[in-house]
């Protein structure tokens, strides 16, 4: 559903609740930095029967923003499995239909380690080999593994219908919302994108993003648990 | 990588805001490997020094962490909810045999790490 028009051409990043919350994060900080407008939202009867309200008014818990050469999607509600392919092959029909030149995806990847870890790694896998240039070193390419979700769905999709895709996953916890992961993802979003989005504030309020999203992360878990998500960490298959 | 990630089959939280006991019920995961199970706690506003964990029973690990401030549910955004949180309390089943009396913790980024080994 647009509620307002939506620009051709442009490049379209997923934030949907995942690992960490990682993308949800990035994503919600992009809008709120680049100051994007609400144009439209997702609707399903698949979806929670459920509004959110934002400054008083209600709103679709799937919404869009965009600005003149980017949109942006992202999820206040944990996606119920049964929803992630209808959303995912009807995302990428719109992006077609709306010529996007890139999908980029942000999502985590969970590591045992992650308190450990200072500067989370981002990692990307591609709809095509030749977009290898696009990420300019900001992430490194995943050749084998399994994606499982949204996200994995959507790679597939593009490939097939040829949008160019993207889905950046950086080491994170995994049930723990993880704002320093989320700064990481962005930090490879400014790189590739060539934006300056300032990622500080992500960091600077880190216990409150964790506190505020506590909830927020227990649903996808929830809904993680659903989809095997697990399976992203068996071995890649023996034979490609 | 390690399979502490595998861990969508720990035991679901409730609502996870206590009111009337002024606590919050942390996220945590908990992975029983090989020889020892390892539970992680999210601890947000909450230093090391103010985490107390104890075993009330052996199949049992009870966390406490008195908050570094009082947080209310209207700076979270809740502006119609009262109430307000000092403390996050858990208590958690182990679910295999472990020796309560070798307990080693670690505190980082805000995270509790907790090992206790198993009893062959």
């Amino acid at each position: 559903m647009e509620t307002a028009p939506i620009p051709k051409g442009a490049v379209l990043i997923n934030g949907l609740p995942d690992v960490g919350l990682v993308g949800l994060l990035a994503a919600s900080h992009i809008i709120s930095s680049l100051k994007l407008q609400e144009v439209g939202a997702i609707e399903s009867d698949l979806l929670p029967p459920m509004i959110v309200l934002h400054g008083g008014l209600p709103k679709a818990p799937v919404r869009i923003f965009a600005s003149n050469s980017m949109i942006v999607v992202i999820s206040e509600t944990a996606i119920p499995v049964s929803l992630i392919r209808p959303l995912a092959n009807g995302l990428v029909d719109w992006a077609r239909s709306k010529g996007i030149k890139l999908m980029l995806s942000l999502g985590g990847m969970a590591v045992a380690n992650r308190q450990d870890i200072d500067a989370p790694k981002v990692f990307a896998a591609l709809s095509a080999k030749e977009l290898e240039s696009k990420l300019r070193g900001a992430a490194e390419v995943l050749e084998e593994g399994y994606i499982v979700g949204a996200y994995g769905l959507l790679l597939r999709r593009c490939a097939e219908s040829s949008v160019p895709a993207i889905t950046l996953l950086t080491q994170s916890y995994y049930n723990y919302p993880d704002p320093e992961a989320a700064a990481a993802a962005l930090t490879a979003v400014n790189k590739i994108l060539e934006l300056n989005v300032d990622v500080s504030d992500l960091l600077k309020r880190g216990e409150e993003i964790r506190l505020r999203s506590k909830d927020m992360m227990h649903r996808t878990q929830e809904e993680m648990g659903r989809m095997n998500k697990s399976h992203e960490y068996d071995l890649p298959p023996l034979y490609g | 990588m390690s399979s502490e990630s595998r861990s969508e089959s720990s035991p679901t939280h409730g609502s996870g805001w206590n009111v009337a006991a002024a606590c919050i019920q942390p996220l945590y995961n908990l992975f029983v490997a090989a020889t020892e199970v390892v539970l992680t706690v999210d601890l947000p506003y909450v230093n090391q020094k103010q985490v107390k964990l104890s075993c009330p029973t052996d199949d049992c690990v009870e966390i406490y962490a008195e908050t570094s401030r009082k947080i209310t549910f209207r700076e979270l955004g809740a502006k119609h909810r009262h109430g307000e949180f000092t403390c996050y309390h858990a208590r958690i089943r182990i679910p295999v045999p472990v020796d309560e009396n070798r307990v080693a913790t670690k505190f980082k980024r805000g995270v509790l790490e907790v090992h206790i080994p198993r009893l062959k």
